[in-house]
């Protein structure tokens, strides 16, 4: 997962990377909620641990904005010393998942993150075999089946579908996917990425004529999107290309 | 008679001068360095904010202390931490004194071994 912290304690920063980076996450630290808020703008993330205390914005109204100004129903875990009743019950109505009280064990934090994942998707997540509509993926052989058929993919592009495939409808930053396809520390142009997007597109057919969109969202990334008869018919008609 | 009863921070027991073992993971290694040489750091701040009476930066040390402490290993610094929250709460001088003493003493005592 691609997990955003929000912690002013290069501590507890440290530490909560770290665990999170054995588990074989991808954490990205923010020590003040603002500079959170203006990556949200670009970026996605599967998960969001909030301290409470930080400076400038605190977790909390973090947390508000990303709901109600974000409309963001990112999984948002809080990790906090705040212990108060109150505190915990405030959290929750703004629309925390799960909340945590400093001291926290590595254990119990990633059940709890990987509890949050599993309820937040409404795909595929974690399956070895994905079925959907016309696809069936083996993610222990990597291969990707349409209408029982095999579809040859490269290694890139293989871990790319499976990506959108367990992501249907949602919004992936284009730093979200490059991270995920091909690893923390790689360098990718958009140029690549945007050649193997539209290499799946194609080979897939993820195309509105077939009921699925694979569309570009302007200095964003990418989202896959499952049509239904009716919108693919319209989508079929107002696209030139989907027509042609 | 006060019904609390203060360590005396100049007492030297048998115990205190009992080095404190902790074995931890070899891939925490450079994170509890840098963590610990942090908190010797943090010693010199916390005495500095105490002769300014800045109880504000006590509170806002302890709370950070009580968080990362036992994840990293050191349950009673998470403990010392939250004492250092409550005294400065209470703009408590004395008893910051005595906790700055106690954490001084522990982090002397400790020898960290990685496996």
């Amino acid at each position: 997962m691609r997990i955003a912290i929000l912690e002013d304690d290069i501590s507890q920063t440290e530490l909560l990377s770290h665990w999170l980076q054995l588990a074989g996450h991808n954490a990205h630290a923010f020590e003040q909620g603002a500079n959170l808020l203006r990556a949200l703008e670009r970026e996605s993330f599967d998960a969001l641990l909030l301290d409470w205390n930080v400076p400038d914005l605190s977790g909390v109204e973090v947390l508000k904005r990303v709901r109600q100004r974000l409309h963001s129903s990112v999984p948002v875990l809080f990790v906090t010393g705040r212990n108060r009743e109150d505190d915990v019950v405030t959290a929750l109505r703004e629309g925390a998942d799960d909340y945590m009280i400093k001291p926290v064990r590595r254990l119990e934090l990633l059940a709890r993150l990987e509890a949050l994942s599993r309820r937040g998707r409404h795909g595929p997540e974690q399956a070895e075999v994905i079925e959907l509509d016309v696809f069936k993926v083996d993610c222990q052989t990597r291969t990707v089946l349409r209408n029982s058929k095999q579809v040859d993919l490269t290694a890139k592009d293989f871990d790319l579908s499976v990506l959108f495939l367990r992501n249907v409808g949602r919004l992936l930053s284009r730093g979200h996917i490059r991270e995920t396809v091909w690893g923390p520390n790689a360098v990718v142009t958009s140029r690549t990425l945007d050649t193997h997007v539209s290499r799946i597109r194609n080979k897939l057919g993820l195309t509105p004529e077939f009921g699925w969109r694979l569309a570009a969202v302007y200095r964003y990334g990418y989202r896959l999107e499952h049509l239904d008869a009716v919108n693919a018919q319209r989508a079929v008609h107002s696209d030139p290309k989907a027509a042609a | 008679m006060t019904g609390t009863r203060r360590t005396n921070p100049t007492e030297i027991t048998r115990d205190s001068l009992q080095p404190r073992v902790v074995w931890l993971e070899k891939d925490l290694e450079q994170l509890v360095t840098r963590f610990l040489r942090r908190k010797e750091d943090e010693l010199a701040r916390l005495r500095q904010a105490l002769s300014g009476a800045d109880f504000e930066t006590i509170r806002k040390l302890g709370h950070d202390l009580k968080g990362a402490g036992e994840g990293f290993g050191f349950p009673e610094l998470s403990i010392l931490g939250a004492k250092f929250e409550l005294a400065a709460r209470a703009a408590d001088a004395e008893l910051i004194a005595v906790h700055i003493t106690t954490m001084e003493r522990y982090l002397k005592r400790l020898q960290v071994r990685f496996d």
